[in-house]
């Protein structure tokens, strides 16, 4: 069994989970097997707000263990999160990265905010 | 099981203020937001809107047709697409409905009129972040902009009247419509391939390729693999 540990920045408690990479996908929205599909389908949210189609940075995650254990970036994946505020050497699209090894061990960090290029703002004048 | 957050981000509720049928199969919602409040946007930007289905909340993205930077009636247009339960679900939607969205979102965006050429391309409803681009453009001084635009069928060019006026008041504006099916993005391929790549040395312009499916990468690839700067190369994959 594979294993994820999610860290949340805003000091939730820390969750695990095990599954196997062969029950992918586990919900309907990113790659099957990514780290998107296997939260949602354990009832842990993580926004995504264009559906999980790389179009957006909302499902940004910063890896701490396993980095070698996801699928490699696509130039999609790589193009988006360059406009990713608070981009790591460890940066990944929650859609994209898929975890491939049925016995890998990750470690990932919900930021506190993934906030995109340009959002929410709002003129109440 | 409950659902462990990071907190959600703000959502805002507009209701449906009108709708417009392009064909029997495409249509535009109005969304008035309320009172006193004006999105601000940039041009291909979409918003995120919550559908809900069943015993679940999906996302989903629509572009913003409205013309920026702000609005307090936002339009977005979308067409019937096998499975696709979210869209059936705004089909299903009356004047009055309110609806719940997040955003603005995304980084296909345009936000200056272009100082070098540019070239859009696009494909049925993809037509829809690109528009607003155009709008922004012709807000000032820019170089020539050419618009590659192929469709099903010719009822589904949307958006035509608002096209031929722009190009009619813009001469550095010109756009091509084509049909084709079932591949709506092999002929854009071919004839991009075959006009910026094949036939033209100069590297010196950009492109906004806006579509669905593997193609647009493709595009991108063809693109960035020739010569042209990545920065130069945007693109929408749905």
């Amino acid at each position: 069994m594979a294993k994820l540990r999610i860290k949340f920045e805003n000091g939730e408690a820390d969750r695990v989970i095990e599954f196997d990479p062969k029950d992918a996908p586990f919900h309907h929205d990113g790659r099957p097997g990514s780290i998107l599909d296997i939260l949602l389908g354990h009832k842990i949210h993580l926004e995504h707000a264009c559906g999980g189609n790389c179009a957006c940075t909302t499902c940004h995650v910063v890896i701490k263990e396993g980095m070698d254990k996801l699928s490699e970036a696509e130039e999609s994946e790589e193009d988006m999160l360059d406009k990713a505020p608070g981009l790591t050497p460890t940066s990944r699209l929650g859609c994209q990265a898929v975890v491939e090894d049925p016995n890998a061990e990750i470690t990932v960090v919900i930021p506190r905010f993934t906030i995109n290029l340009a959002s929410e703002n709002r003129d109440d004048s | 099981m409950a659902e462990s957050n990071p907190p959600p981000r703000s959502s805002y509720i507009a209701r449906v203020e009108t709708f417009f049928d392009h064909t029997d199969d495409t249509r535009s919602l109005f969304l008035r937001l309320p009172d006193g409040f004006k999105l601000k946007f940039s041009a291909g930007q979409f918003i995120s809107i919550l559908i809900p289905l069943g015993d679940e909340t999906r996302r989903r993205p629509y572009s913003i047709v409205s013309t920026p930077p702000q609005s307090d009636l936002l339009e977005i247009c979308f067409n019937r697409v096998a499975n696709g339960r979210g869209v059936e679900w705004l089909f299903e939607r009356v004047v009055g409905d309110p609806i719940e969205f997040m955003g603005p979102f995304g980084a296909f965006t345009m936000t200056a009129p272009p100082q070098i050429e540019t070239i859009f391309v696009a494909e049925g409803t993809a037509i829809a972040p690109i528009l607003p681009m155009l709008h922004l453009a012709q807000s000032g001084p820019h170089a020539s902009m050419l618009l590659l635009y192929t469709a099903s069928s010719q009822g589904h060019i949307l958006y035509r009247k608002e096209l031929e006026n722009l190009a009619a008041h813009d001469s550095n504006f010109k756009f091509e419509t084509t049909i084709h099916q079932p591949d709506l993005y092999e002929h854009l391929y071919s004839d991009v391939n075959r006009r910026w790549v094949a036939a033209d040395t100069s590297r010196a312009r950009q492109f906004y390729i806006c579509g669905i499916g593997k193609s647009v990468t493709r595009m991108r690839d063809l693109l960035r693999s020739s010569g042209y700067e990545r920065r130069e190369v945007h693109y929408e994959q749905w």
